[in-house]
């Protein structure tokens, strides 16, 4: 075919042209007629009294999608991994090595950007819980001084194995500001939705800030050297007090992930005739 | 008209297999965001109120009483709760018009924009932001 383009077009015009079953128009601009999530709806929620003294207690609404900054420049070796990541956006889903396609676990601190329409906190002796609406799962924040595990994933026998949301200790700065350390997090996990990867070595800091009873403020901040050349500030977030105290039920089923790649994500990919 | 039909998809066809380099879809998603087909009168076969998709099958016939199997999808319940959607929003046998943002393969599946019902209520599927992953959940 001397001129493929030019074919092209005209192949597609007619194809157009003779097809009767569906028509295509220009997309209009989208107009969801709605809130993205509980956190829109909630809107200005007031302050709803002044924040209590070292309490993070109860269920928070969060963006389904922390607001990121972008990543600090990559490493070589953080570059290698990034190219290796196939993201959703930028691949059809059954292309995608997104762990989340397979029910993998979003991981931390993912679970901090991503997926975080409800996060609720509960504080027992010694330790702050962090339950996270989106599969129904939960992390420990050790309160009681202990130091934060070293060499996780090295060699040796005694070497604590890294884990999907890591090893946590965290401190109250102040009676408002509470400091949350993590290591330790499975480099399986991605650390955003972009596919940006961590290594072994990532450290984030997560600082909490009560602003009053209904606001809860956060800044997560990344250092993993291996992966980016510098520390950065990966999102400054904000969570709303939820009214009725409760998480709607979102899991990622794995039976219906498959029927939704049978489904969906085959057809859409790689077509059905 | 059926020759009409067929000569529809051999052309589609054979501007896949032609324009090949063209339509090379490695670093872009599944569908066709610039473009909006319109399905009208089409009936529910299936609707999933699941993770991570509401997913609605329908089946299109044409003018010539020709009928093609469809599958949409939209955001999760979570999502479209929030937009009106229920989990009774629709059930196999229903006549509706469906909007949708194809795929850019050849296949009769695409996302879902926006959904008419016969009564006239109009349901939206969530945002698709954040590079089209945001409502995958």
């Amino acid at each position: 075919m001397r001129n493929p383009l030019l074919s092209c077009a005209i192949g597609l015009a007619s194809a157009l042209l003779v097809s009767s079953f569906a028509f295509a128009q220009n997309s209009p601009k989208p107009n969801y007629g709605g809130p993205e999530d509980l956190y829109e709806k909630l809107g200005d929620n007031g302050a709803g009294g002044a924040a209590p003294h070292r309490e993070l207690t109860g269920f928070w609404a969060g963006r389904v999608a922390a607001r990121l900054n972008p990543v600090a420049p990559m490493t070589p070796w953080g570059l290698e991994q990034f190219h290796l990541h196939k993201t959703t956006g930028d691949y059809p889903v059954a292309e995608s090595n997104d762990p989340l396609k397979a029910c993998d676990p979003l991981g931390f601190p993912r679970s901090m950007l991503f997926m975080t329409r409800g996060i609720a906190f509960t504080q027992m002796p010694g330790r702050v819980i962090e339950m996270f609406q989106f599969n129904r799962l939960w992390r420990e924040i050790w309160t009681d001084g202990r130091p934060l595990p070293k060499d996780v994933g090295g060699r040796s026998a005694e070497a604590p194995d890294p884990r999907w949301y890591g090893y946590s200790v965290g401190h109250w700065e102040n009676d408002y500001n509470f400091v949350v350390d993590t290591v330790g997090s499975d480099a399986r996990s991605w650390l955003d939705n972009a596919g940006h990867p961590h290594s072994p070595e990532l450290r984030v800091q997560e600082r909490y800030t009560r602003v009053d009873h209904n606001n809860l403020d956060v800044t997560i901040t990344i250092d993993d050297p291996k992966t980016y050349t510098k520390p950065f500030v990966i999102t400054k977030g904000s969570f709303k007090w939820i009214p009725q105290q409760e998480f709607e039920e979102q899991f990622c089923v794995p039976s219906e992930e498959a029927d939704y790649q049978k489904l969906i994500g085959e057809p859409a990919a790689h077509g059905t005739k | 008209m059926k020759n009409k039909l067929f000569l529809s998809f051999a052309l589609f066809g054979w501007i896949l297999t032609v324009c090949g380099p063209s339509f090379a879809h490695h670093g872009t998603a599944s569908y066709k965001t610039d473009k909006v087909v319109v399905l009208k009168h089409v009936t529910v076969t299936k609707y999933v109120w699941a993770n991570p998709h509401t997913m609605l099958l329908f089946d299109a016939k044409n003018d010539h009483g020709i009928v093609s199997h469809w599958a949409g999808e939209a955001g999760s319940p979570a999502a479209v709760r929030l937009l009106g959607w229920t989990k009774l929003s629709l059930q196999p046998g229903d006549v509706i018009t469906v909007q949708l943002y194809p795929s850019k393969f050849e296949s009769n599946v695409g996302r879902v924009e926006k959904i008419e019902l016969a009564n006239g209520t109009t349901l939206r599927d969530s945002p698709r932001g954040d590079r089209g992953v945001l409502s995958r959940y």
